[in-house]
């Protein structure tokens, strides 16, 4: 057993937080914020080519990607930095797009994409969602008909009008976050309605956000951060952005699911490192809100589970690391790691008392607002990626192999 | 990182698995609720013989020098069997005072002798106050020619009937101290404690008990710092045994509901149960992970008071939850005294309230905090 980080991680862990203490600037943040806390143009694209530089935004992968050729381990420790010092993390490009393209695209799929998501010049946006198509996402609609001569007499369409070497994409998506800035959409699509196993007729692929026909509609979140709409009309996508095989999607959508679902908490950790220094320098009634009993025990609580969950985190870089699939452990720690950020920005706002109502830019609000961001956000991770019913589904299934209903 | 145990600790597992799973069922362990020794003899001789009471100390002193890692191993399995034994109050409490505070003479004679199963020791240190705070202490050993006088009262000390040595935690006047008494001695007398798992816990008074000065532990007035230590080691092999015990209820209670059948279906098919059983292996992983650290941490002699106090405020409660879970999912059946259950959903409440419950721990790692 051993539950310490090796000379060498310790090394590289060390050196991520120097350039990152350097480089999130007040600037960057509030830009991350303005961009829902992605990447925006200026700042974020900024750092993030840094990052790539050395290899630490996909430091998994090859070389030749873009990569160092590193362990999961360092991957993950990487991550956990970035959102300790606030920077955006690629939770799209860069830990689910990425990877599935590694493990199942074909090597034009890999040239285009992955030295460019590697190096920090693009970034993605995940298109599963879909008004009908929420936790059940084997249900989804929009449409991607294949339009290749092949495709077309299979269907034995004597009449075809549109030919060529394209799907042709109609319907809509939801919750589609940052599709309105970034390049790319890391599409679900039905590519065979005819086929009884819904999961079985979904391909996924890579659309251009640019492409003539599609529509992107602002939807505001409780967190005040935007989401999108994204309507496709007669999209031409064109066939060689098809990632693995045709009707495959889903199973590549799971296997993404089981090898990337995982939540830094690192940027929980810095805004419970804040609440301790707020709780020490902060006096209520004459004395500290330290000296508080309850206080000190809710601020203990939550150092405990912050704890579990990061235990949880890097349980899963280690198993990644052994060739195995952490399948329910990840979901454990979704729904470990989301519920405690959202009890930690419950209890952070209770201690400020009626300042934690405050909000970003009031006069008197305490630690710049995050915690009343969080308690609002909270709803959001909690309910995104899989809620944390379906992951306890999961752990139930999966984990203890419990019989479908 | 390594989640993982080595070969050996894991060739140990299993042999303390199968080992328990014959030597300690159920039927047995509910027998020695009723039983006045309150462990199996035989059992406690071949467990010596399989070199588990000296697993963790070195050598020289009868034991086979195995790490603290090595000894919470054991320790989990026998959470999981519900082993009533003197082993952790002889081993883990007076053995590591021992062996961390010991002169070479003491250590030699004690160590030995516990390592060959000829020994039992227990530990004196709560008193009627309650407090989980050894300084404490108000039993009082005052200085007579080359004997200390020991008077006072102490709860809640495990097997103090059948212990041939109680390790009693005094005040001199330079502060705690540590002393090893004689259990034959003159005005020490005991009554049994009836407590919720009906294990043997007493009330031990020591009526002006005399003691040589040589069966002191360590130096006069450091007793404090040192029991402070081995009751932070003995916290998490606390929380590792309470590991074991959850990760039974969580299997027995998945095994039910997978069998288990109403409305046409097997229970473990209905998402309110699904749920209940997530959350229990969210509950165990958490505190296996949480106890394991801290472990590993003694085992690496790196500062551990805060990973101590994390484990076992949280599997104080989670052992807890597991086991309101374990009675929720599988119902009536499990309510009954001669299921499984009850053993292990009493062992979590006792098992909380010994070394200091949530809320202490909780308030010692605010201190580590620097709150």
């Amino acid at each position: 057993m051993d539950f310490g980080f090796t000379p060498d991680e310790e090394q590289l862990r060390q050196e991520v937080c120097d350039l990152l203490k350097k480089e999130v600037t007040p600037e960057l943040i509030a830009e991350v914020a303005e961009y829902s806390g992605g990447a925006g143009p200026v700042f974020g694209r900024k750092l993030l080519r840094k990052l790539g530089e050395r290899g630490w935004l996909c430091p998994t992968w090859p070389k030749e990607y873009g990569g160092i050729n590193s362990s999961e381990m360092v991957g993950f420790i990487i991550r956990d930095e970035m959102t300790y010092a606030g920077a955006p993390v690629s939770l799209v490009g860069a830990t689910m797009a990425g990877p599935t393209i590694l493990r199942f695209g074909c090597d034009e799929l890999k040239k285009e994409y992955l030295p460019r998501l590697a190096r920090g010049e693009i970034d993605m946006a995940l298109g599963y969602t879909e008004p009908q198509a929420g936790s059940d996402l084997a249900a989804l609609e929009l449409r991607a008909d294949d339009k290749s001569e092949a495709a077309i007499m299979e269907r034995g369409e004597v009449n075809a009008e549109e030919k060529g070497d394209y799907f042709l994409l109609n319907g809509q998506k939801m919750f589609n976050t940052h599709a309105h800035f970034v390049e790319y959409h890391w599409l679900g699509a039905r590519t065979d309605p005819s086929n009884p196993k819904r999961h079985r007729g979904i391909s996924l692929m890579v659309v251009d956000l640019q492409s003539p026909g599609i529509t992107i509609r602002n939807m505001t979140t409780i967190a005040g951060w935007k989401t999108n709409e994204v309507f496709y009309d007669n999209v031409k996508v064109p066939k060689k952005n098809l990632v693995g095989e045709k009707n495959r999607g889903f199973y590549y959508i799971m296997t993404a699911l089981d090898f990337e679902r995982m939540f830094p908490v690192g940027g929980f950790q810095r805004i419970f490192d804040e609440l301790v220094d707020y709780a020490r320098k902060t006096k209520c009634d004459g004395r500290s809100l330290s000296d508080d009993s309850v206080i000190r025990q809710k601020l203990a609580e939550m150092a405990i589970e912050l704890e579990a969950a990061r235990l949880l985190y890097y349980q899963l870089a280690y198993m990644l690391d052994k060739g195995e699939v952490p399948n329910y452990q990840s979901s454990m720690q979704k729904m470990f790691a989301t519920e405690t950020a959202h009890r930690l920005a419950d209890v952070a706002t209770q201690i400020m008392g009626p300042l934690g109502q405050l909000q970003r830019g009031s006069k008197w609000v305490p630690l710049n607002g995050e915690a009343e961001l969080h308690y609002r956000w909270g709803f959001i991770e909690t309910v995104y990626a899989g809620t944390s019913e379906i992951m306890r589904n999961i752990i139930a299934l999966r984990g203890l192999g419990l019989p479908l209903g | 990182m390594d989640y993982g145990l080595n070969e050996q600790q894991e060739m140990l597992k299993k042999t303390a698995r199968d080992f328990l799973n014959t030597g300690c069922p159920k039927k047995l362990v509910r027998r020695m609720v009723l039983d006045e020794m309150g462990y199996p003899q035989e059992l406690w001789h071949k467990m010596a013989e399989l070199g588990w009471m000296g697993l963790a100390f070195p050598e020289k002193c009868g034991g086979t020098g195995g790490s603290f890692l090595d000894l919470t191993v054991l320790l989990e399995e026998m959470g999981r069997a519900c082993l009533p034994s003197p082993f952790f109050a002889t081993v883990v409490l007076a053995g590591m005072i021992i062996l961390e505070t010991g002169n070479e003479t003491q250590k030699q004679e004690l160590l030995s002798k516990i390592a060959e199963g000829e020994l039992i020791v227990t530990l004196a240190w709560t008193e009627p106050s309650g407090s989980y705070y050894p300084d404490k202490a108000t039993t009082r050993a005052v200085v007579d020619g080359d004997n200390y006088i020991i008077s006072g009262t102490k709860l809640f000390v495990p097997y103090a009937h059948v212990a041939d040595y109680i390790i009693c935690v005094a005040q001199t006047t330079s502060g705690v101290t540590l002393f090893l008494v004689d259990n034959k001695s003159q005005g020490i007398s005991y009554t049994l404690l009836k407590t919720i798992d009906g294990d043997k816990q007493f009330e031990v008074v020591f009526d002006n008990v005399k003691v040589s000065k040589k069966d002191i532990f360590g130096k006069e007035g450091q007793g404090n710092i040192q029991l402070r230590k081995v009751l932070q080691n003995a916290t998490v092999a606390k929380c590792i045994e309470m590991v074991g015990g959850a990760q039974q209820v969580l299997e027995m209670t998945v095994d039910y509901v997978k069998n288990r059948k109403q409305f046409g279906l097997p229970v473990g098919a209905f998402q309110a149960v699904q749920h209940h059983c997530a959350n229990m292996l969210t509950d165990i992983n958490t505190s296996r992970f949480l106890s394991y650290k801290a472990a590993w941490k003694i085992n690496e002699n790196l500062p551990y008071a805060r990973e101590a106090s994390m484990a076992k405020a949280w599997v104080s409660d989670a052992y807890k939850r597991v086991t309101k879970l374990g009675h929720q999912s599988m119902g009536g059946v499990s309510l009954m005294e001669d299921h499984d259950m009850p053993l292990y959903s009493k062992r979590a409440k006792a098992a909380e309230l010994t070394l200091g419950d949530a809320d202490f721990h909780r308030e010692v790692l605010a201190q580590e905090l620097g709150l």
